[in-house]
């Protein structure tokens, strides 16, 4: 007897897997059908020039209360991620990193990374735990310990606001990650920095299960991060799939070609 | 003039609350003219809007009682060369010389309708008195314990080169009314520190006009955390007349329920080449009411200040309101002036970043609107303190 599998995870269900997927915001329709699936594990790059609904997709799937799923479904490993709200999605294993993190005045780096660590995984580590685990995490990113003592993100850098969202993913250990532009705004040093804090969390036993989507304008943080997948996404669609020699082509090409040659199938 | 008043300033009450103090500061005529004073001055604060529902022109004194509620404050002191920490009815019999200095320099009680009733009717208080040069190192305490009507009067005087942090507690007993008085007057270099922590009960009534007046290149401090009571009114003032003033006033307050709160603050820069910093933190929730008038007045020739005022005031609800006023008032040229004022709701992306994170919404409101205090909270004196200022703030937001 199998009846009720709503809560049975069968192999098959594994992954973020995103299908059909519409979605706008204010009323205009962006996102026109995505089919998607980030596999435990792998890196998968989403590319796609400005406007193509790559931070859509981002909202979309973390319930950015401004954005509105028109029709689709979205799980991860089998559960129904739309049906739950922003908190619940994070501790179901959802991490999304912003584009452009909130600052956040008077609430210390240290605490709102221990209120997360404690929501997304009630209980499982004493405080003196947390805390040797988030000096180990600083370490791993060669990041300064004053980091935990200033205000989230307030008066922070660019580069520094992205190396905090690089540490919440390390503290968090989600299943999966969504990486919106991270290596937006970033000079060389900054988005080396990051690239390398991604493939050190990789590195870890947790982060060896992490599946990635990098959401990406441009080619470059994939020289540092080598994709599994990557898929190309233009006006609301994925219209191409490839490897990480997709990725090299459109840094010789740009998007033009590819828009060219999807289109002419379409 | 309303009977329970009247009555508490009869003869044979007045002897009743500090006897001592009339001989040296101020004796039964001057209260009587002050009282008499206090019911013709208007409080100059008009209703700020139409949620406001108490007029304090026509605040109901009749209620009050008045006889036996005269309490001497709880005062902890260190031990320090020279100092005074005592009430001020010890004050008066064995240290009448150095109170009748400190009296009045910076509180002039004839032009206030508050510090007038105040001081006329004072039934309690304390005088912290730091001689030259002594270094007082960890902050005095002085607890108020409200019953009935109080009128506390606060002193501090720090001279020359001396430096103390004073700690004012503020609680009491159901329906307590309390109009007090602080001053702060310092000599030179010195350094001054006043906290004031207000906690009466939710329907209790508290009305403080506080004023400093530091000498040349001192620094003086206020921190004012207003908590509970139904009706809080604050003025804090310094009074620049020196150069080489550091001068701060921290301020911050939170009505929920019926709760109403009215401060104004005044940097009076007289003369330049001094520095002031004004911040206020404040939010309401449920039907809370307040009202923040901050001015900066920088006389013509009081050139070479640097005077700043920062005021930020949180909705949690939409039936709270925080008028919000920064008034700069520059009559020099070559002055450094900033103010920046903002009233508005918990911000929407700051609260989708912390649910994204997994923090339920309500923890992340409660997170956010703690935080929202702590520029604040971390300039008052003692972890004791601001951990007391923490939990008071939680509770509100809870």
């Amino acid at each position: 007897m199998n009846t009720d599998s709503s809560q049975a995870t069968s192999p098959s269900d594994r992954g973020l897997i995103i299908r059909d997927l519409r979605a706008g915001v204010a009323g205009n329709h962006i996102l026109k059908g995505i089919n998607l699936q980030v596999e435990p594990g792998r890196v998968h790059a989403l590319m796609g020039p400005n406007g193509s609904g790559k931070s859509t997709l981002a909202f979309s799937l973390t319930g950015h209360p401004n954005y509105q799923v028109e029709s689709g479904s979205v799980t991860l490993d089998g559960q129904d991620l739309l049906a739950l709200p922003p908190d619940k999605r994070a501790k179901a294993g959802l991490f999304l990193s912003f584009q452009y993190p909130a600052a956040i005045p008077g609430v210390k780096v240290a605490n709102f990374l221990h209120a997360a660590r404690q929501a997304v995984r009630p209980g499982d580590l004493t405080p003196g735990k947390f805390r040797a685990l988030l000096m180990e995490k600083l370490e791993t990113l060669d990041m300064d310990p004053t980091f935990l003592g200033r205000y989230l993100n307030d008066g922070f850098s660019g580069g520094e606001k992205k190396r905090l969202e690089m540490l919440q993913l390390a503290v968090l250990q989600p299943k999966y990650a969504v990486l919106d532009e991270t290596d937006s705004g970033l000079d060389v040093d900054a988005l080396r920095a990051v690239g390398e804090s991604i493939n050190a969390l990789r590195k870890t036993d947790e982060g060896k299960q992490t599946g990635f989507l990098i959401i990406t304008h441009y080619p470059r943080i994939l020289q540092h991060v080598e994709p599994d997948v990557v898929h190309v996404m233009m006006d609301g669609r994925i219209v191409k799939e490839g490897s990480a020699e997709l990725a090299q082509r459109i840094e010789r090409e740009g998007y033009d070609k590819i828009r060219e040659e999807s289109e002419q199938l379409a | 003039m309303p009977s329970a008043i009247a009555a508490a300033v009869a003869p044979a009450n007045l002897e009743r609350t500090i006897d001592s103090l009339d001989a040296t500061v101020i004796d039964a005529e001057r209260r009587k003219a002050l009282l008499a004073r206090s019911f013709e001055l208007r409080s100059g604060r008009e209703k700020p809007g139409r949620y406001w529902k108490i007029d304090l022109d026509a605040l109901d004194y009749d209620r009050l009682s008045t006889t036996g509620t005269a309490t001497a404050p709880k005062i902890t002191a260190p031990q320090a060369r020279g100092l005074v920490a005592c009430d001020l009815a010890t004050a008066a019999r064995e240290h009448g010389d150095l109170l009748a200095r400190a009296f009045g320099i910076a509180v002039r009680a004839h032009d206030n309708k508050f510090a007038a009733l105040a001081t006329a009717l004072c039934n309690a208080g304390a005088f912290i008195y730091v001689p030259a040069d002594v270094a007082v190192d960890e902050p005095i305490e002085i607890a108020y314990d409200a019953r009935g009507a109080l009128f506390p009067y606060t002193i501090v005087f720090a001279e020359h080169g001396a430096s103390v942090s004073v700690i004012e507690r503020i609680s009491g007993q159901n329906d307590a009314f309390v109009c007090g008085v602080s001053e702060i007057a310092t000599g030179e270099s010195a350094a001054v520190t006043y906290a004031a922590e207000q906690q009466l009960p939710s329907d209790g009534q508290a009305i403080f006009t506080r004023a400093a007046k530091p000498g040349k290149d001192s620094n003086v401090v206020w921190c004012v955390a207003d908590m509970g009571a139904r009706l809080t009114v604050g003025s804090i003032d310094v009074i620049v007349e020196y150069s080489g003033i550091d001068a701060q006033i921290n301020s911050l307050f939170f009505p929920r329920d019926d709760q109403h709160v009215d401060v104004v603050s005044t940097v009076q820069h007289n003369v330049g080449e001094s520095q002031s910093q004004t911040i206020v933190k404040s939010a309401a929730t449920g039907r809370g009411q307040a009202r923040y008038l901050g001015n900066i007045r920088i006389a013509p020739h009081a050139q070479g200040t640097e005077s700043s005022l920062r005021d930020d005031a949180l909705l949690l609800s939409t039936r709270a309101h925080i008028d919000s006023v920064p008034a700069l008032e520059i009559g020099a040229n070559d002055v450094k002036a900033y103010h920046g004022a903002t009233v508005g709701a918990l911000d929407d992306e700051q609260i989708f970043y912390m649910t994204s994170r997994g923090i339920a919404p309500a923890d992340a409101e409660k997170m956010i609107a703690l935080g929202f205090f702590e520029p604040v909270i971390g300039r008052f004196p003692t972890n004791a303190l601001r951990e007391r200022l923490r939990a008071a703030l939680e509770a509100k937001v809870s």
